[in-house]
């Protein structure tokens, strides 16, 4: 009768396969990679004083030179956060968060206008340079057109004059508040509405930067865009806003990344990410977040509260999220998608990786509101050390989503016995003629697997991240080519030393 | 081709059938009449709309008639139900006949029978009469007793599931039987039953449409007349050499009829 | 809300017992479970309201039972019908237990009652008077079947207890019936302890008429190479919640539910269930079948706990629902938490409705519509009363839920 669970499984789970068959030192061996991107580079900043208040708000729209709009929505989402209470329902340990030791404006000095990339401060471009996100023109990746974020401010958008030649528009935010105010107010806030939760209310009121994408009726964007992002300052919170539109018949790539330098202080990213398509419009979202996750006791990383919402406004839009979440001390982080128009996609493809103390609470949102929308999620969640890796997803069909589809599959995978691994799924259907069907299965790897690649030449930690690779290959699938490639590398460092 | 007076009047008669589902046309103006005692071979490409007429012949509730209109015993029946159609003689065969695990095949096949013979004005039949009635069509086609204690269609091979629906055709005494793939995946042992029980079943009195890609069902049961189907209509009507010529040419020819048209 | 108002007045019971002043005294600090709970959360306030609208009632009028005892080799029990249970046969013997034995084994569950998830069984045993609490003590083999009926009598509140002792070696087959009458609310606990090796079949029916509630909450602590078999059936109640929790408490047991709840009109009803494992070579397959009608809201909540103590577990939970009715309401999250590395643990959900190509092909057959409906219901139903024991000689649930819906 209808939809059938019954599946095999992928993964063989059934035994120990390390506490035997490993030479304990072989292990401990291992090198532990250090986390390469935790460098800090040493820039004069101009940064305002510490604390939240009205008055800081004011300031941090003055620098950026806002129109009255936008300042009124700060204050009114500052007003509103101010009556809310810090979420507490993930049940996520960690030191109460003093909002008023945060510094909430923080940028690199440079020349106020700058005409080209050559007047960038050549440390800057050196920092990306040392990330791999070559910035200048003889250096800068071909195909891709990257937004590169700093601290609080967007340093350089790359390939602009060739993306304007086909009208799509690809800045900083607040450039895009100065040039495009037009869109900027028609959309901002539509998809997450400032009083949405306690973080998306904090990044309302103080949002300094991010990237700004308007794709035009019926062009496909030429080329995957990219932003960056980096925290440098370690006393400063990184509140970047980001909004995506892609009007009828158009599409984008978008990909994100991020890192940050180490530090023995935790450190503050509460981003708010909207999207939206309109009729026949596609949005591929893809992000690695690879921000500094703390040392091995658990000192230091960034906390990582984002908000991240599609809407499919239109008939026939999609819009689809990949993710590879390694970093980070704390994630707390949702991609949902809102189907509203008839026959809408939304998509959720997931991997989190957690070892050590870090803590990921991640997972999804599909609201079918239109009728025939459809929605796939995959999740992989990977935990080892002593790590908590939960997936918490909500699947829900209203009155009018008439055959309307969902299908989940959850599956994590367990590395030493000092981790956990959780799923919570919420199913909610007021629509009978709709189908939902959600799976999830736990495993570890297993030895008869290890053993047959280890009987094949192949080396112990070669086998693991094989393996681990493998249970993640629906998701890298979804990445875009340079992502994936990239997304397996980092598994395989962040795993290191870690079996065993 | 079916220019021949006939003495009867016809079984089944399908005028200019338009019909989509989701909003996307499938069939595009099909006719074709059935009179008793004949064998009608339907053949054409996969997504001509062979299955679909078939489907909706039968009342599935995925088809809109958009246009048009199917004549049954001389009767619009457009707007019946599936159950409707069925009792009062309209038999479908599936291509992929439809697993319903926790049903009981005996019981489905009671409740069944006794809806038709409900319609005929006989006497409804209970699980000791029905059992005995079973066991002698199970002889038709070569089924054991086994089948009927299991799941209906659960857990049945491809050929089981097909010599499945013909037991159901051999019960319910359809007037007109239209088989769709009834020899897809069957191998030549099971065809033969399969094609010796339809035609035992079959007799002046009933019509059948067979729905077929092949000739070696042809072969064992020969048709009166062949059509064949591309693009939601009726492109060509011949007698069985039709279909040799078919099995020979392949359906490429179609495409281009199509584009010509 | 009568009740509240006497929990918070401590007028709830005359000659309250030592059990009922400890559990009033944890119900005062919060009389009412938080609705910011996990557990609350989707309970509908006005209906959850109307069960404490009752008056208590420490007697209830006796009523029929839903069908006759057709069979001498059957025991046959009421909860709140007074009599000394002392049955000593060659195999087999079934005893009442003690007092001290009674009192000793509450109060060590109460100390670990937690004021949001066991709501329930604070407020059941603060209501429950000393007739009302049926405790037994079971050992030996070769049982004849168990049946032990619980009701509530009309306009009234009544709150039945009991708690079974399986020892050693022992199993039986044991079915639970839940009577509410119209407009009525009955209050279950029940406390099994199975001890080393023993095994219980365990069937839980609960219906009700028009207006009737109820509050039902299963709790079993299963030693080692025990086995725990629940079938259970809930249907028929303006509001019905059901709690199941079950602890392995050593591990090395084996745990088979299959339950089914079906809700109409403007019903609720609710099933949560915790499993623990608290050892290793756990075992637990679980599927939860609901159906919604109508207005009705049918709600399911399950959750699976495997700490690190428990290597090598092997659960599952399936929750399967049908929604019948554009108006009606299906919830459902099964969750899985597990630190143990070592295990196999699957869960998967399912919200559809009854299915078009079945129902198409066996129109085809001639089947109405309706028929072919009951057919597919029948089978849906039929893989969980076929798992209620007893009563599948000589009480046709099927028929009585087919003919009901």
């Amino acid at each position: 009768m209808g939809v059938s669970f019954v599946r095999v499984y992928k993964a063989n789970c059934n035994k120990l396969f390390l506490d035997n068959m490993v030479n304990e030192n072989l292990v401990k061996d291992v090198v532990k990679e250090p986390y390469k991107y935790g460098f800090v580079t040493d820039i004069e900043t101009e940064k305002i004083a510490k604390g939240l208040n009205e008055d800081i708000i004011r300031l941090i729209s003055q620098k950026k030179e806002e129109p009255e709009y936008l300042l009124d929505f700060r204050l009114k989402a500052f007003k509103k956060w101010q009556k809310m209470d810090e979420p507490d329902w993930a049940g996520l340990g960690y030191k109460q968060i003093d909002y008023q030791d945060i510094i909430y404006y923080s940028a690199p000095k440079q020349k106020e206008k700058i005409a080209s990339l050559d007047e960038v401060d050549p440390k800057l471009l050196e920092t990306f340079d040392k990330l791999g996100i070559p910035l200048t023109e003889q250096k800068k990746l071909t195909n891709v057109a990257v937004d590169a974020v700093f601290d609080s401010v967007s340093i350089a958008t790359t390939f602009r004059e060739e993306l304007a030649e086909h009208g799509v528009i690809f800045c900083s935010i607040s450039e895009a508040v100065k040039n495009h105010s037009d869109l900027v107010e028609k959309y901002l806030g539509t998809v997450v509405p400032a009083s949405d939760n306690y973080f998306a209310a904090l990044n309302s009121a103080v949002f300094s930067d991010g990237s700004f994408v308007y794709i035009p009726k019926g062009v496909s964007c030429p080329m995957d865009l990219s932003s960056y992002f980096r925290i440098n300052s370690g006393d400063s919170g990184q509140f970047e806003r980001t909004l995506i539109i892609a009007e009828e018949s158009s599409s984008v790539s978008y990909l994100e990344g991020c890192t940050a330098p180490m530090f023995d202080t935790n450190t503050l990213h509460a981003a708010v990410v909207e999207l939206i398509a309109l009729d026949d419009a596609s949005i591929k979202y893809s992000t690695v977040q690879n921000w500094y996750a703390g040392d091995e006791e658990g000192v230091g990383g960034i906390f990582n509260f984002v908000t991240k919402r599609g809407k499919c406004l239109g008939k026939r839009s999609k819009i689809s999220w990949s993710q590879v979440e390694t970093g980070s001390a704390i994630t707390w982080k949702y991609p949902s998608c809102l189907l509203l128009g008839e026959e809408s996609v939304g998509e959720f493809y997931s991997v989190a990786l957690t070892n050590n103390l870090q803590q990921a609470d991640t997972g999804t949102k599909m609201i079918h509101i239109g009728p025939k929308t459809k929605s796939t999620i995959v999740s992989k969640g990977i935990s080892a050390g002593n790590s908590i890796n939960s997936y918490r997803g909500l699947v829900k069909m209203g009155k009018k989503a008439t055959g309307s589809r969902n299908y989940s599959q959850c599956d994590s995978m367990l590395i030493g016995d000092q981790a956990s691994a959780n799923t919570f799924p919420y199913i909610k259907s007021q629509q009978p003629n709709s189908e939902i069907e959600h799976e999830a299965s736990t495993c570890r790897i297993s030895e008869d697997q290890l053993f047959y690649l280890q009987s094949r030449g192949i080396e112990f930690e070669e086998a693991v991240s094989m393996m681990v690779s493998g249970f993640c290959r629906d998701v890298f699938n979804q990445l875009p080519m340079e992502f994936a490639a990239e997304a397996d590398k980092l598994l395989a460092l962040k795993l290191e030393g870690s079996v065993g | 081709m079916q220019s021949k007076m006939k003495e009867s009047d016809p079984i089944l008669e399908v005028k200019n059938l338009f019909a989509s589902t989701d909003n996307l046309p499938i069939l595009k103006g099909v006719s074709l009449t059935v009179y008793p005692g004949e064998i009608h071979a339907i053949m054409g490409r996969n997504g001509c709309g062979k299955s679909t007429l078939s489907k909706i012949i039968a009342g599935h509730p995925s088809y809109k008639i958009t246009n048009g209109d199917i004549k049954f015993s001389g009767e619009n029946i457009n707007s019946l139900e599936p159950e409707e159609r069925s009792q009062s003689g309209i038999f479908l065969g599936f291509q992929y006949p439809i697993e319903i695990p926790g049903v009981s095949n005996l019981e489905f096949l009671r409740v069944s029978t006794n809806a038709r013979r409900k319609f005929l004005n006989k006497e409804e039949l209970d699980t000791f009469d029905f059992e005995e009635l079973v066991k002698e069509k199970l002889e038709l086609v070569k089924m054991d007793k086994a089948f009927l204690s299991r799941s209906v269609n659960q857990g049945f091979s491809g050929g089981e599931k097909k010599r499945n629906e013909i037991l159901q055709m051999a019960l319910l005494e359809p007037k007109i039987a239209i088989l769709d793939e009834t020899d897809s995946g069957l191998d030549i042992d099971a065809l033969r039953i399969v094609a010796s029980g339809i035609k035992k079943i079959s007799n002046s009195q009933t019509g059948i449409i067979l729905i077929t890609h092949y000739q070696r069902l042809l072969d064992e049961i020969e048709p009166n007349y062949v059509h064949v189907m591309a693009e939601g209509k009726i492109i060509k009507t011949g007698r069985s050499d039709l279909a040799l010529e078919l099995e020979k040419n392949g359906y490429e020819w179609t495409d281009n009829f199509v584009k010509k048209t | 809300m009568k009740i509240i108002e006497k929990i918070k007045t401590n007028k709830l019971a005359k000659n309250q017992t030592e059990i009922q002043k400890i559990c009033l005294h944890k119900l005062q600090s919060s009389p009412l479970p938080n609705p910011k709970s996990e557990l609350w959360r989707l309970s509908n306030k006005s209906k959850f309201s109307s069960f404490l609208d009752y008056s208590v009632s420490e007697k209830d009028l006796k009523s029929d039972l839903p069908y006759p005892k057709n069979s001498q080799n059957i025991i046959r029990l009421v909860i709140g019908e007074n009599y000394k249970i002392n049955l000593k046969e060659e195999n087999y013997s079934i005893q009442q237990l003690n007092e001290d034995k009674l009192d000793k084994f509450i109060k060590e569950q109460i100390s670990c009652f937690d004021q949001n998830e066991n709501w329930c069984n604070l407020l059941n045993l603060s209501l429950s008077c000393k007739n009302n609490i049926l405790g037994l003590k079971i050992n030996g083999s070769k049982i004849p079947p168990i049946e032990i009926f619980s009701h509530a009598s009309n306009n009234s509140l009544n709150a039945k207890t009991l708690v079974i002792f399986l020892e050693k070696n022992c199993n039986i087959e044991l079915l639970q019936v839940n009577l509410g009458k119209e407009n009525s609310s009955l209050s279950q606990s029940t406390f099994f302890f199975l001890e080393e090796n023993s095994s219980l079949n365990h069937g839980v029916v609960s219906y009700g008429e028009n207006g009737s509630n109820l509050l039902n909450s299963l709790n079993v602590i299963q030693q080692k190479n025990s086995e725990y078999n629940l079938g259970s059936l809930h249907f028929k109640f303006n509001y019905a919640r059901f709690e199941i929790n079950i602890k392995q408490s050593e591990g090395n047991a084996k745990t088979n539910i299959k339950g089914m709840q079906i809700t109409k009109k403007d019903e609720q009803i609710s099933t949560y269930t915790k499993i623990d494992f608290n050892g290793p070579n756990g075992f637990l397959d679980q599927i939860n079948k609901s159906l919604a009608d109508d207005k009705s809201h049918a709600i399911f909540e399950g959750s699976i706990k495997v700490p690190k103590i428990a290597q090598k577990t092997d659960a599952s939970q399936l929750s399967r629902n049908l929604l019948l009715s554009n108006l009606a309401q299906i919830d459902t999250k099964p969750q899985l938490e597990i630190i143990a590395d070592d295990v196999k643990c699957k869960h998967g959900a399912t919200i559809s409705q009854l299915n078009e190509e079945e129902l198409f092909y066996m129109r085809t057959r001639g089947i109405t519509l309706a028929e072919a409906s009951k057919l597919q219901l029948s089978s849906y139903f039929q893989e969980i009363i076929s798992f209620i024991p007893v009563s599948k000689d000589r009480w046709n649930l099927l028929d009585k839920l087919l003919n009901e819906n």
